[in-house]
């Protein structure tokens, strides 16, 4: 990845991290204080519940003390002092009470806690009511399951005797808690109140009651109704109502104890979750948009600074580039004095110092190469002149000393002085090949057929060496090349006349071909004594030669050839076990 | 002597201003109320037993029976004078009264009288000859004079538009099915011209209108809640019959208490006292007979008080049942009573749902009994109640005994209230003698002069 695209990544998770951080900062700030507005509405409802519940309450206790002051209880409250025993006459009483009185419940009983009257379950007379020994001492209202004859119910309760004589009678009077009650509260938009009526041992669903009566989706709350019958401690939970996340509704759910603490009811303020959950979604709407807005911005801005911060460096790279590939005269811009203008003039001043040095260094290999090829003219040069000089100095010598022989000597000597000059030629002929290597005329060539050339021409001196074995490794399958078939003769020729010569012993020579990918190659082995590290590295150096009577123009002459056809020669080799040299061509012409 | 004139004449205008009040006079109106909507003229079946005694009275003033039975329950005649029988009581001898005749003219002879009955009566062979009328069947007819004193065997033809025809005080004037029944004199009635000249009933009153209306004077006979006395309005007659209505509870064929020990529980958990000393007010009688006390005097044998824990022990592994309790709407008491039952059964842990919609498991149901005969209530009682006829296999009470406990040992009916049945008359109305049995006695009663 380029530094550009570092720079452009960084700066882009920067601005989203930032963007990131913003908005969960926003949304947390904003669902704490929705949550903190829920809790004040739920505790605003309740408090408006229990201010209701007061006031009812109040209202229930006031309607009691009236129903029993009225002149019908007295009346029995008298009768019944006086030694009354029929109480057939009351039956009807109470109902004439909560009409009265605009009761829900009221009930006459007795000093003995038996219902004489009762409004709500006429029925019922006779039997014990159950609160009274709890409820006696009751200044104000309280809550009560009140059982009928459909079923039970919850009240809130108020209970007063009338004050005739020894034996009280008690008026036990109440409201219905139910749907009336709760349509009574006033509830702020987007909060609901149900009531449970903790009346069962299990749970009901029919139970949780709302404006109009059970509520729907019950189920849903029940784990949370549960959980305050349990506990008898408020609680709280957010309800989902459906796969849509705004769709939920959290609620706060009151325990609604009788004077026992039992919990009679549960009282439940729903607060919708709709706005908080459209805010979040605006919230992350503007998140996103901003994002990708910031993003954009910064990606723009960044492209704008990594260009101006990077292009120094990109003009370093690029100078850095040339100078690999061996352009040393490549220098960049010093535009400005910090960090960067010292790096590029630091740069400019190494590739100052590096072509300098490289001049110098060819300079160097120039005067070198001379005076090896100097050493090497004299050298070969130096052989057949010895010879020549000799040769002439013998005929002077013979015309002067012994004219008799000069004839004979003449001839020796002319023939000797031939075959030096045709020495000379020779010598002076490799060289001269070796600066003319012409240019290879590629055509379609099939490897495998120039190996078998080679080896046809070199047929009958290694019949002569016997004990010089010859195997090859063919591939069948090998492809054509494009090629020059000539000069890749020449250099598989030298290869295999070297394998010979590194064979004086006798040993083994492997001519075989293979595909490698895109490539062919061509390697020839040999089972002789080996190169050294050393002599490895210089084998393809001009004029070097690990012969008596090399020239050291053979595999440089190969490695022309090699690199002529765009392919490469490598050579291994391991001391006393042979050296192999492999030519890897491209099937295509480069 | 004209002193001993002038004392004889002042002694017999003294007696007659002291007797203006006593001496019978004909003559008036006797305006009555009923709470019976009824539709037709004859006995229905279906109605309550309000219904079954308002129709009986109506027929009663319209047409006769062959006998009639007493309160003590012995036969008395009607337009038969006299009877016999063979020994197994399998053919009957009537002797018809003479002279007798229908409202339109028609003598009533044993012939006549024969065929109304022989078509009532298809598994009876009654033949009519002069005076004297045979009934025969195969089976033995031991209660034959109780059935044929029951209101629907009433000697009573129709004419072609449907009307009664009958031998009775009253002869149908006019009738507005549900509305009114007017009845006049029958100036040719065997027993005597009734003292009222006409009678005029008005149908589909609630106890309360009549109530009202006998307290404004708009009426003069009127039927009455049967609380006792004191509870009364005390410037009225009330007249109380003996109880001769039942207030059960009755389990139908397909009711889901299929289960003996939970109507056994249900009948041992009801505490019947409260439910007549303060729903019905004092009236009736709690019981666990289908007959009253008055009727058979065994009536103690069946116990009445509530017994729970008895109950829950018949319970113990029962499956109990969720039971719906249905009563009768046009009772008013009955939706009280059906809740006390239900209070009641809750304490043994059974459920019973009061409701008026669908079949119900358990009904409260109200019947008459129409016979001071025992047996001959008994059958009637079996038939209202859906149970088998008894199988009473002598004339003893022990038989009687028997064939009731037999009735009641499944506890698919469970009694519960013996009901008198009342009627209250107004100030203008002399010589008024209801009967014990529920029955007005219209003929007899005179009308005081309209002051108006």
């Amino acid at each position: 990845m380029s530094f550009r695209k570092k720079l452009l990544l960084i700066f882009a998770l920067t601005v989203l991290f930032c963007v990131v951080v913003i908005s969960a900062s926003v949304w947390s700030t904003m669902r704490r204080s929705f949550d903190r507005a829920n809790d004040d509405r739920a505790n605003a409802v309740a408090a408006q519940f229990r201010s209701e519940f007061q006031r009812r309450g109040d209202e229930v206790v006031r309607k009691v003390e009236a129903a029993a002051a009225s002149e019908s209880v007295q009346r029995i409250a008298l009768e019944i002092n006086h030694g009354a025993s029929d109480s057939g006459g009351y039956v009807g009483e109470a109902r004439n009470l909560a009409v009265q009185q605009h009761l829900d419940f009221v009930e006459l009983v007795d000093h003995q806690g038996t219902i004489l009257s009762s409004a709500q379950w006429q029925a019922k007379f006779g039997y014990p009511e159950p609160a009274i020994p709890s409820a006696i001492g009751s200044a104000g209202a309280f809550l009560k399951r009140e059982e009928l004859s459909t079923g039970s119910t919850l009240g809130l309760f108020a209970v007063r005797a009338a004050g005739v004589g020894e034996e009280p009678l008690y008026v036990i009077g109440g409201e219905r808690l139910d749907q009336g009650f709760l349509s009574t509260l006033d509830i702020p938009a987007g909060t609901r109140v149900l009531l449970y009526q903790n009346l069962d041992a299990n749970w009901n669903p029919k139970a949780l009651l709302d404006l109009n009566g059970p509520a729907s989706g019950a189920e849903k709350i029940a784990p949370l109704v549960e959980q305050v019958r349990r506990s008898g401690q408020e609680s709280q939970s957010v309800i989902h109502w459906s796969d849509d996340s705004a769709d939920t509704e959290s609620f706060h759910a009151i325990p609604l104890n009788g004077p026992n603490q039992q919990v009679l009811g549960v009282l439940l303020v729903g607060s919708s979750r709709r706005p908080l959950i459209e805010l979040q979604r605006q919230v992350i709407s503007a998140a996103l948009l901003v994002g990708g807005v910031g993003i954009l911005v910064a990606v723009m801005a960044s492209l704008w600074f990594a260009a101006r911060i990077t292009r120094p460096v990109v003009s370093l790279a690029e100078a850095a580039r040339r100078v690999a590939a061996g352009d040393l005269y490549a220098q960049v811009d010093v535009a400005s004095n910090d960090e960067l203008g010292e790096l590029a003039s630091a740069f400019n001043h190494m590739t100052e110092d590096l072509r300098q040095q490289k001049e110098r260094t060819l300079q160097a290999e120039r005067v070198a190469a001379w005076r090896e090829l100097a050493r090497r003219l004299a050298h070969e040069l130096k052989n057949p002149l010895f010879p020549l000089q000799v040769t002439v100095e013998n005929l002077i010598r013979a015309k002067e000393k012994a004219p008799e022989l000069f004839e004979e000597v003449f001839r020796e000597g002319t023939a000797t002085l031939l075959d030096e000059v045709n020495n000379l030629k020779t010598i002076i002929g490799r060289f001269s090949e070796f600066s003319r290597m012409p240019q290879p005329q590629r055509k379609p060539t099939q490897l495998n057929d120039v190996a078998h050339s080679v080896l046809r021409v070199f047929q009958a001196q290694l019949q002569e060496k016997s004990q010089i074995k010859v195997r090859t490794e063919l591939d069948p399958e090998l492809p054509q090349i494009s090629a020059d078939a000539e000069l890749l003769h020449r250099a598989l020729s030298n290869l295999v006349l070297n394998a010979i010569d590194a064979l004086p012993q006798g040993g083994e020579i492997t001519v075989g071909t293979k595909t490698a990918g895109d490539e062919v190659e061509l390697f020839v082995s040999d089972t002789g004594s080996g190169l050294t590290q050393e002599e490895c590295s210089r084998l393809f150096t001009p004029y070097y030669t690990t012969k008596q009577h090399g020239t050291g123009l053979g595999l440089a002459i190969v490695q022309s050839v090699v690199s002529d056809h765009g392919g490469k020669i490598s050579v291994e080799s391991t001391k006393e076990k042979g050296t192999t040299f492999r030519i890897e061509l491209p099937r295509d012409a480069r | 002597m004209r002193r001993i004139a002038f004392l004889l004449f002042a002694a017999v205008s003294l007696l007659s201003v002291a007797g203006g009040e006593t001496r019978p006079r004909y003559g008036g109106t006797l305006r009555v109320m009923m709470q019976a909507r009824l539709d037709s003229l004859e006995l229905s079946t279906n109605g309550t037993p309000g219904d079954y005694w308002d129709a009986a009275r109506v027929q009663s003033m319209i047409a006769d029976t062959l006998v009639s039975i007493d309160i003590a329950g012995r036969p008395q005649p009607g337009l038969a004078l006299a009877w016999q029988s063979d020994t197994n009581g399998r053919r009957w001898s009537f002797t018809i009264r003479r002279g007798v005749k229908f409202h339109d003219g028609s003598v009533a002879s044993a012939a006549v009288i024969a065929q109304i009955m022989g078509e009532r009566h298809a598994d009876w062979t009654v033949r009519g000859t002069g005076d004297a009328l045979t009934i025969e069947s195969e089976s033995s007819l031991a209660s034959l004079l109780a059935e044929l004193a029951l209101p629907r065997n009433a000697i009573v033809k129709k004419n072609s538009g449907g009307s009664p025809i009958g031998t009775g005080p009253f002869r149908v004037a006019d009738f507005q099915p549900g509305k009114t029944l007017k009845l006049i004199a029958n100036e040719d009635s065997w027993a005597g011209r009734p003292f009222v000249d006409a009678v005029e009933i008005e149908l589909g009153r609630s106890l309360r209108e009549q109530d009202i209306a006998l307290a404004l004077g708009k009426a003069d006979l009127v039927e009455a809640s049967p609380q006792p006395p004191a509870l009364n309005n005390s410037s009225q007659r009330v007249r109380t019959s003996l109880p001769v209505e039942l207030m059960a509870l009755v389990f139908p064929a397909n009711s889901k208490a299929q289960d003996l020990r939970v109507r056994e529980a249900l009948a041992l958990v009801i505490d019947r006292k409260p439910i007549q000393s303060v729903l019905l007010k004092g009236a009736g009688e709690p019981t666990a007979s289908i007959l009253p006390n008055w009727m058979t005097g065994y009536s103690v044998a069946f116990p009445t008080q509530a017994n729970l824990q008895r109950a829950k022990v018949v319970l113990a592994d029962s499956r109990q049942p969720t039971l719906t309790l249905g009563y009768d709407p046009r009772d008013p008491q009955a939706q009280l009573i059906s809740e006390r039952i239900a209070l009641n059964a809750r304490e043994a842990g059974i459920t019973l749902q009061v409701s008026l919609s669908g079949v119900a498991d358990v009904n409260l149901v109200r019947i008459a009994l129409p016979s001071a005969d025992p047996a001959t209530s008994l059958r009637e009682a079996a038939r209202a109640l859906g149970l088998q006829q008894p199988l009473i296999q002598g004339n003893s009470l022990d038989d009687l005994y028997s064939a009731e406990r037999g009735l009641l040992d499944l506890h698919t009916t469970i009694p519960l209230i013996h009901l008198p049945v009342a009627s209250a008359a107004g100030g203008r109305v002399h010589n008024w003698q209801p009967g014990r049995a529920g029955d007005w006695n219209v003929s007899e009663v005179r009308l005081e002069a309209d002051s108006r």
